[in-house]
């Protein structure tokens, strides 16, 4: 028993020392501005999410920035999506932490709050501030001081079927709510005697397409009271955006599962079955539909959300990613250069080719030409991000309140009331965590 | 005891039957993966595929950096499955057959490692492993994999040997076999089964492992097949008929490992009649 | 038998009572250091790598299961330590309890399915023509081989409630009103799918495990009982169960662990939802712990869930310890 207890004191020991020394990174190293030059070396690793930045993109950029800085080796490595929480953690713990991360917009506060980010206020105005995308910079500041630059984003929009809209006698999108439950209703007409059918697909928990409805109205899902947030989902505002969300799947015949989301199955997978004349998605889901019916994407036309009134779409639901360097990065001098031709305009019009509403820049011609995509930049001027709090990395990575409220509204399991007051409560507890 | 006709067929309908039930949702996995994106979910009845593809095979297999993740899975594996035999049977064989203090004591820790928290250790395993200067290594995570499948294949291999009975070694020493020849030529035929068994469990735990791999493996030449699965879902869309043929692909390997050893689970049967 | 296995057990460097049978080996050999160490010898790289890497870690995990470790935590290596406030916070957590109850339900009931029907197909292996025999392996193979990520999948393809196969051969088959029954509407059928799932990833060890038990009987001793007149039952009794008995023991020790600790597949098909419904301690750790990078509390959690597995299986530690000390005495 006693050598038990010396082994388990050395073993404390021993445990406290290693967990002390660990990735001792993050202090007194803030290299100089990047103004003043320097000669740049080293391996500069940087992580990009899987499908967000075109390879024209980034192979012309690492050749321009290592042709600039010939002591600098990129290191580019793609991440998936399964697991990054952990893998970005873990790797933020290690030594040699990556110098250039993406992160999601809803998960950029938590980290910024961890203080594990470098503090990038200083180099706004190297990385074309003065045009960054308001929602993406909103998500990357924490305490008035910034942590991310905006890379890119992408929100929803209604894509409709040109041919099915014109045999129904619909001769102009709708541009109202009223509009768009007329369209519906002319579908029917016209196709409802196809029992596999639907005017719409619209999923019990599409909240990306519900917050839309709830800007609309003029709520939100949250406020900020300070630093903390507390949660809104019981107002008057957020409650007429679920009510008219339910009148649009009771009305618009869809067969989608309502207590499942537009991923599970994948909505445009099912539009790509040709059974279905409108969805609310973003406009690369129209590659994914094209899958199923190569045809499909000639057919397809984009529309902005309606709203209430006419002349004035629907705000969306802004999400992208931001570009961040960890604080304990070795090489932060040149992760800024990297992120400064980074917003410069010759790459953001990559991104804005690729599909995606550019982080840095307000020229969107590049996506004019794309049919979806201009609409989809139009509307992101008019986009609004999730609340900035630390914890909605948490409210998404799991039981997410808002889809259980939908579920149970559009189910009739709750009444309005009933739906509203308890996801407030659960939000609110999760917004103030532990 | 011979079974009647009759009976035999009934009992050889229920393994039939059985077959059927368990390999349903691999069928479906199957002819999933031969499906066309429309077909996947497709409001028709499709017991029977309605149409085939292979498009969904050769876009899986055409995934850059397959072959380095193959690779990498087979070293991870397979050398974790052997190490972890070696280790087992060494440790298998004093368990049974000697008597030393601490015997009781392992066994214990053997029973107990079991209740370790696998996934909660992932932080305090990859400190360790960056502290020790072994993350990024394909050694460490071998490591993992033997250690998390090693307090099973003990337990196993000691229950076999010690149900081996001893005269048989003992019979071999008089016939002038050294200790060790004994143990070779009586004692490791006879585990047959076992190593069976026991190789079947490592090689799937370690061949399905994804966080540690993600984790463990920081670069992507380093990473195996799990994490390569991964990569048939981006932010915006999923390619399911990718995935199921990936994973189609995926378990082909397991399969030909359990083919190439099923033949001992047979040979097995013939030597546990030498016990009697 | 009991007594060749004394002396093959004598410590070493006694000289051993002269064996009425036959020298033992041991009396041959020349004995001294190398005997007193060649077990600890062969022992030593188990030792070595379940201490070093899963009992050590462990022992880290209670460690930090008393530190606020989070994001800042870790990336600094600062330690802060909270004492028990990780687990005041997850102790006093009112779902906590409830989430703790619904898991032991829920492994209950996986471990209880998994055994029996393992046991069944075991059992029916022995009986089967090659061929067949040869059919059930590879269908329970692939089963276990099938990577989680695909089995979750496709198991919700199945119960989809729109274009599942289940539900359009239920219509077929006449039972109107199963197209749009969502499989998934609450916890208690959600769970139910789940369960499924595991159990039929599970069944295949355990069932090959079981009958490498069975293969091993020698097969006189079923003749043996065939013409001593014993009924199926009682051969089975007699000599089936002994053969099987500690392998079902260490398998059901096995899975009451598996099965309390399973996430993937309860997380992949509802993340615990509808309303939490399905949620069970490893995706209460998941949540409360991992999501957001509170290590500290995932730790503390992993903790508890350790514990209860304890108090679980206290008396089967126990249990398999005595009969392994038994047979060597």
């Amino acid at each position: 028993m006693k050598r038990w207890m010396k082994l388990a004191a050395g073993v404390v020991a021993i445990s406290l020392a290693t967990a002390g020394c660990a990735g001792s990174g993050g202090s007194g190293e803030a290299p100089n501005n990047a103004n003043t030059p320097q000669q740049l070396s080293g391996e500069l690793t940087v992580w990009l999410m899987t499908g967000s930045a075109p390879d024209t993109l980034t192979s012309a950029l690492h050749k321009e920035f290592q042709d600039a800085n010939p002591g600098v080796k990129i290191k580019y490595e793609i991440q998936q999506w399964n697991g990054i929480q952990q893998k970005l953690t873990t790797a933020l713990a290690s030594q040699t932490p990556p110098d250039v991360i993406e992160l999601g917009n809803t998960q950029t506060p938590q980290f910024a709050a961890q203080g594990v980010l470098a503090d990038l206020t200083d180099s706004v105005n190297d990385m074309n501030g003065s045009q960054w995308l308001k929602g993406l910079k909103d998500s990357a500041t924490f305490d008035g001081k910034v942590y991310g630059m905006p890379f890119y984003a992408a929100n929803r929009e209604v894509l409709y079927r040109k041919d099915m809209f014109e045999q129904a006698g619909i001769t102009t999108p709708p541009a109202t709510r009223d509009e768009l439950l007329a369209a519906i209703d002319k579908l029917k007409a016209k196709f409802g005697s196809d029992p596999d059918f639907q005017a719409m697909y619209v999923p019990g928990q599409n909240w990306y397409a519900l917050l839309s409805f709830i800007f609309d109205e003029g709520g939100d899902i949250a406020k900020a009271e300070g630093r903390n947030f507390k949660a809104t989902l019981n107002s008057p505002e957020a409650k007429a955006g679920l009510e008219f969300y339910k009148k649009l799947v009771d009305a618009s015949g869809t067969k989608a599962p309502k207590d499942n989301d537009e991923s599970n199955p994948q909505q445009a997978g099912i539009y790509g079955g040709g059974k279905v004349a409108m969805f609310i998605g973003t406009p690369n889901e129209v590659a994914t539909a094209a899958k199923t019916d190569p045809t499909i994407k000639d057919k397809t036309g984009a529309f902005a959300i309606p709203g209430k009134t006419a002349g004035k779409s629907a705000p969306v639901f802004l999400g992208g990613s931001n570009l961040a360097i960890p604080v304990n990065s070795k090489n932060t001098a040149a992760a800024k250069a990297y992120l400064k031709m980074f917003s410069t305009q010759k790459y953001q019009t990559e991104i804005a080719k690729g599909g995606f509403v550019p982080g840095t820049s307000t020229d969107i011609s590049a996506l004019s030409s794309d049919p979806f995509a201009s609409v989809m930049a139009k509307a992101a001027q008019n986009g609004r991000a999730v609340p900035s709090s630390p914890k909605w990395g948490e409210v998404e990575a799991g039981q997410n309140p808002l889809k259980d409220m939908m579920t149970a509204y559009i189910t009739g399991a709750k009444s309005l009331d009933q739906a509203t007051t308890d996801a407030n409560a659960a939000l609110d507890k999760l917004l103030a965590g532990s | 005891m011979r079974k009647s006709l009759p009976q035999r067929i009934a009992l050889n309908t229920v393994g039939v039957v059985g077959a059927i039930l368990f390999g349903f949702p691999t069928y479906w996995l199957i002819t999933t993966a031969f499906k066309t994106p429309g077909e996947v979910l497709s409001p028709r009845y499709d017991l029977i595929p309605l149409s085939i593809t292979f498009e969904n095979f050769t876009s899986a297999l055409s995934k850059p950096g397959f072959t380095t993740f193959l690779t990498n899975s087979l070293i991870v594996t397979l050398g974790a499955v052997v190490t972890a035999l070696i280790a087992g049977v060494l440790a298998a064989v004093p368990l049974a057959r000697m008597k030393f203090r601490g015997r009781k004591g392992f066994l214990f820790l053997v029973l107990v490692a079991q209740l370790a928290p696998i996934e909660a250790l992932l932080i305090p395993l990859y400190l360790l492993m960056r502290d020790a200067g072994l993350l990024n290594q394909l050694p460490s995570l071998l490591l993992v994999y033997m250690a998390l499948t090693l307090p099973f294949t003990c337990w196993m291999l000691y229950g076999f040997v010690n149900g081996i009975p001893i005269e048989l070694e003992e019979a071999a020493m008089i016939d002038g076999c050294g200790r060790w020849g004994a143990f070779r030529r009586v004692t490791l035929p006879l585990l047959g089964p076992a190593l069976v068994a026991t190789s079947v469990f490592s090689f799937i735990t370690a061949w399905n492992e994804f966080l540690f791999a993600l984790v463990l493996m920081r670069d992507q030449d380093m990473q195996t097949i799990p994490v390569w699965l991964a990569t048939f879902r981006t932010a915006f869309a999923v390619d399911w008929g990718g995935i199921m043929a990936a994973s189609v692909i995926y378990a082909v390997p397991a399969l030909i490992f359990f083919l190439i050893v099923q033949r001992k689970l047979v040979s097995g049967l013939t030597a546990g009649a030498v016990k009697g | 038998m009991t007594s060749t296995k004394d002396v093959a057990a004598m410590p070493a460097g006694t000289t051993p009572p002269a064996s009425p049978r036959v020298p033992t080996p041991r009396a041959r050999r020349r004995k001294g250091f190398s005997d007193a160490v060649l077990p600890y010898l062969l022992l030593a790289p188990g030792v070595i790598a379940i201490g070093a890497l899963l009992i050590w870690p462990t022992f880290q995990l209670v460690l930090i299961s008393f530190r606020q470790l989070d994001l800042r935590e870790l990336v600094t290596g600062q330690l802060v330590w909270v004492g028990i406030d990780n687990y005041t916070e997850v102790l006093g957590d009112p779902e906590f309890w409830q989430i703790t109850v619904r898991t032991l339900v829920f492994m209950a009931a996986v471990v209880a399915a998994t055994l029996l029907i393992a046991l069944g197909v075991a059992l029916l292996m022995k009986q089967l023509n090659p061929i067949v025999r040869m059919l059930l392996q590879v269908a329970l193979v692939v089963a276990w081989a099938t990577p989680a990520v695909a089995t979750t999948t496709i198991f919700q393809w199945i119960f989809d409630q729109q274009y599942g196969i289940l539900n359009k051969t239920l219509d077929l088959l006449g039972f109107e009103g199963f197209i749009g029954h969502s499989w998934f509407g609450d916890g208690p059928s959600t769970l139910t799918v789940i369960g499924l799932l595991i159990t039929w990833q599970a069944v295949p060890f355990v069932a090959f495990s079981l009958y490498a038990g069975l293969i091993g009987v020698p097969r006189e001793q079923y003749e043996a009982a065939g013409i001593d007149g014993a009924g199926p039952f009682q051969t089975f009794r007699a000599v089936s169960w002994p053969a099987i008995q500690p392998i079902l023991t260490i398998v059901t020790f096995l899975s009451v662990i598996w099965d309390f600790r399973v996430f993937t597949q309860v997380w992949a098909v509802r993340q615990g939802g509808p309303d939490g419904e399905s949620t069970t301690l490893p995706v209460y750790m998941y949540l409360k712990g991992i999501a957001g990078s509170h290590f500290g509390t995932a730790g503390a959690i992993a903790m508890i869930m350790l514990l209860v597995l304890v108090i679980l299986l206290a008396r089967y530690i126990q249990l398999l310890l005595r009969s392994k000390e038994v047979e060597l005495k």
